[in-house]
């Protein structure tokens, strides 16, 4: 027992690791330059070298794929020579790196030749002073200064060389001189909670993912509430009438729901509902962030459509087990020796059937997540499903790795623990 | 004398055969009904390739019209005849595959290669892990194991923002996301098969590895391979059709179902019938697969009990 769990962990530990190379290689291939898509087409090729360089995006990727795993402060603050810290930006809520010079926070800036060295005050402003020294002499003889600069990058500027820098600020492209040499982007990386900065939004992943993951949440558990009784007691209705017109009805309609596409339902009840009927609101527009709570009826057309398309699958699943279960030696047993049926059925039949399909549900968790990004797509649901969506048609690497990764982990932990509940109702298999 | 005998006694011929073998369908009503409406769609597909009432592409007619006697289904929001679009859309799915950048186009739809490759994929993959066992067994399966972890559109999305929009694209995407599936099922009718006696014959011969895979397990395991394949098809237009929905399935020019609903959805209130039309016919063409892969199933386990 204690040997199976351990087994499936590391399995698990393995799986998720994979599921990252995989996923972060696969967008590293394919993905076209994002710089076309941030800057526009008409762009010339050095504004989107430096563009990249800024993103960090010109090291090798095995580099960048450490990086995004578990940060790349550790390596920044060798090249900086100071511990690397963050502090919250009062202004903004977001968290800014800072270097801890001595216990005073600090940063740098060059203007006009002259390096600048900006203190942290307790208020989140920042005074600045001339520096003084810190220059190091390379082995090419030039002096080089290893820094954090005003937009969380660890950069080494180069004294005399003045390069050219191309700054994306909200009116365009400007070209800035004393730019930086060498960017690193810093982050604390997947595994420490900071997966980067999302380009379609410009605001740390984390910080646009979190309210995503609530509504999702909120959306999903609804949805399985509602889901679960209705189709356990569906399909274990339909397994004791095994052949008769009942079970004729669930099934087919069960089967017809299944495989009818997430969209096609969806649309058909926004159309009954929102345009013909017009008694629920047809789409989910969220006019504060906490609309779920105010006006639950958002919540009615995407919870049927998640309910018409899972509820069928899970009724299937569980008039099989149940049909199996009641053609089993020990149910007739029990209807032979005078047993009344519904309490053979209560009594001996559900507990046994019901174990299948619990399994399955917990590994149908995953279509479930499918699921959600069509439904969340149709109806506007600003949930994670609708995030993957946006970030992958934007080619928001950051976004979408960090949001796929969370779907994962969510499909893989419960397969875990559907794994592991599994083991602990099943004698046969706890003490092999 | 041997063969007089044989001659006087006539073997069935090939088609017989067939029919024995087919004719199950018609024993059970679920997979009547499922193979009817599927042929329905085949014949849709082939008549469009010779005919369709109107161009499915040219604005011809007033838009958002509602069903009359020139179009039998009403025109959509640039004005086409929705019917000749629903015709043409089948083509995609079921009978051309179009190659980038030239106007060629290899027969059999997106959804059959797709199922063809995650076919012959998870084949190839599930009898190695099968057969040979040990640590083949253990690394296919691990690997398998992350891409089933990942949430189908969610492979999709990140497949297609990847790679780009594509008749190829979308058929990787399909293979990718089935194979694990037909691996698995390969996987567990291999480990059954290969106790067998013939088995240890092959292997006594001195067979290799890979014809025994191939020439003594495989043809064994056709059966619910063949279902599999079925119900893989169904899955296969529902994820074209998704996508299509989602904008990012198959590319213009040609008509795709999916994008179909997802272009009318936004006169949505102006012309509901617009959307009503390509939404049922992707559901019915999907229901109608999984009713006759499901009754399919049904006879064959029939009696195996």
């Amino acid at each position: 027992m204690a040997r199976f769990i351990i087994r499936s962990i590391i399995s698990t530990i393995i799986t998720m690791l994979l599921v990252s190379i995989a996923l972060f290689f696969l967008i590293e291939v394919g993905s076209g330059d994002i710089s076309v898509k941030i800057l526009g087409v008409f762009a010339t090729p050095e504004q989107r070298a430096s563009y990249r360089a800024q993103l960090g995006l010109d090291a090798p990727a095995w580099q960048r794929y450490v990086d995004w795993l578990i940060g790349n402060d550790w390596r920044a603050e060798r090249k900086v020579g100071y511990p690397l810290v963050t502090a919250t930006n009062p202004q903004t809520g977001e968290q800014g790196w800072w270097a801890d010079v001595d216990g005073q926070l600090t940063r740098w800036k060059m203007e006009e030749g002259q390096l600048l060295t900006l203190k942290r005050q307790d208020d989140g402003s920042s005074t600045a002073h001339l520096s003084s020294g810190g220059w190091e002499v390379n082995e090419e003889g030039q002096e080089v200064f290893w820094g954090v600069d005003t937009k969380n990058n660890a950069v080494q500027w180069m004294r005399g060389e003045g390069a050219e820098v191309w700054v994306l600020t909200k009116a365009g492209l400007r070209k800035e001189g004393d730019g930086p040499q060498v960017y690193i982007p810093l982050r604390k990386g997947l595994l420490r909670g900071d997966p980067g900065i999302s380009l379609q939004f410009g605001r740390p992943v984390a910080v646009t993912l979190v309210p995503r993951i609530r509504n999702t949440l909120v959306l999903a558990g609804v949805a399985f509430t509602i889901i679960m009784p209705l189709a356990l007691f569906l399909g274990i209705l339909a397994g004791i009438n095994e052949g008769k017109p009942l079970d004729r009805i669930i099934s087919i309609t069960s089967l017809g729901f299944t495989a009818t596409p997430e969209f096609v339902t969806g649309i058909f009840l926004i159309i009954i509902f929102g345009i013909w009927l017009k008694v629920l609101p047809a789409v989910a527009i969220f006019t504060s962030p906490n609309a779920i709570f105010e006006d639950p009826t958002l919540l009615a057309l995407p919870v049927l459509t998640l309910t018409a398309v899972e509820l069928g699958y899970v009724a299937r699943m569980t008039r099989a087990s149940m049909v199996e279960v009641m053609d089993s030696p020990y149910i007739r047993t029990a209807i032979i020796k005078g047993m009344p049926k519904w309490r053979v059925v209560t009594k001996h039949a559900i507990r046994n059937a019901l174990m299948a399909p619990i399994t399955i549900i917990m590994l149908h968790v995953n279509w479930l997540i499918g699921g959600l990004v069509v439904v969340e797509v149709i109806f506007g649901y600003p949930g994670l499903g609708y995030y993957i969506y946006r970030s992958a048609i934007f080619g928001d690497y950051n976004a979408i790795e960090a949001a796929a990764m969370v779907t994962v982990a969510i499909a893989i932990l419960t397969r875990l623990i559907g794994d592991l509940a599994y083991t602990l109702l099943n004698p046969r298999i706890r003490y092999a | 004398m041997a063969v007089q005998s044989m001659t006087t006694k006539r073997q069935p011929s090939r088609w017989e055969k067939f029919w024995n073998t087919a004719s199950i369908v018609f024993e059970s009503r679920v997979a009547t009904v499922g193979m009817s409406i599927v042929l329905f769609w085949v014949l849709v597909a082939f008549i469009s390739l010779f005919w369709t009432p109107y161009d499915p592409n040219a604005s011809n007619f007033t838009q958002n019209l509602g069903p009359n006697t020139t179009n039998l289904l009403g025109t959509d929001h640039l004005g086409r005849d929705i019917l000749s679009r629903l015709m043409q859309g089948t083509q995609v799915i079921l009978l051309k595959t179009r190659l980038p950048g030239s106007d060629i186009s290899i027969p059999g739809g997106v959804a059959i290669w797709g199922v063809l490759g995650s076919l012959s994929l998870g084949t190839l993959l599930g009898l190695n892990a099968g057969y040979r066992g040990g640590w083949w067994d253990q690394i296919i399966m691990q690997v398998l194991d992350a891409l089933i972890a990942f949430p189908r559109i969610v492979l999709y999305l990140v497949v297609i923002a990847a790679l780009g929009q594509g008749d190829l694209v979308v058929i990787l995407a399909i293979t990718i996301t089935g194979a694990p599936g037909v691996a698995r099922l390969v996987r567990s009718l291999a480990l059954d098969i290969k106790t067998r006696d013939y088995i240890r014959a092959a292997e006594t011969r001195g067979e290799s590895v890979w014809y025994i895979m191939f020439r003594e397990i495989l043809p064994n395991a056709r059966g619910p391979l063949l279902v599999d394949g079925m119900l893989r098809v169904g899955y296969a237009i529902f994820a074209i059709g998704t996508l299509g929905f989602l904008g990012i399935g198959l590319p213009p020019p040609d008509p795709d179902w999916g994008n179909m609903v997802n272009e009318a959805r936004r006169n949505i209130f102006a012309n509901q019938l617009a959307v009503i039309w390509p939404a049922v016919a992707i559901a019915s063409l999907v229901i109608g697969l999984n009713l006759f892969a499901d009754g399919l199933r049904e006879e064959l386990t029939r009696y195996q009990k």
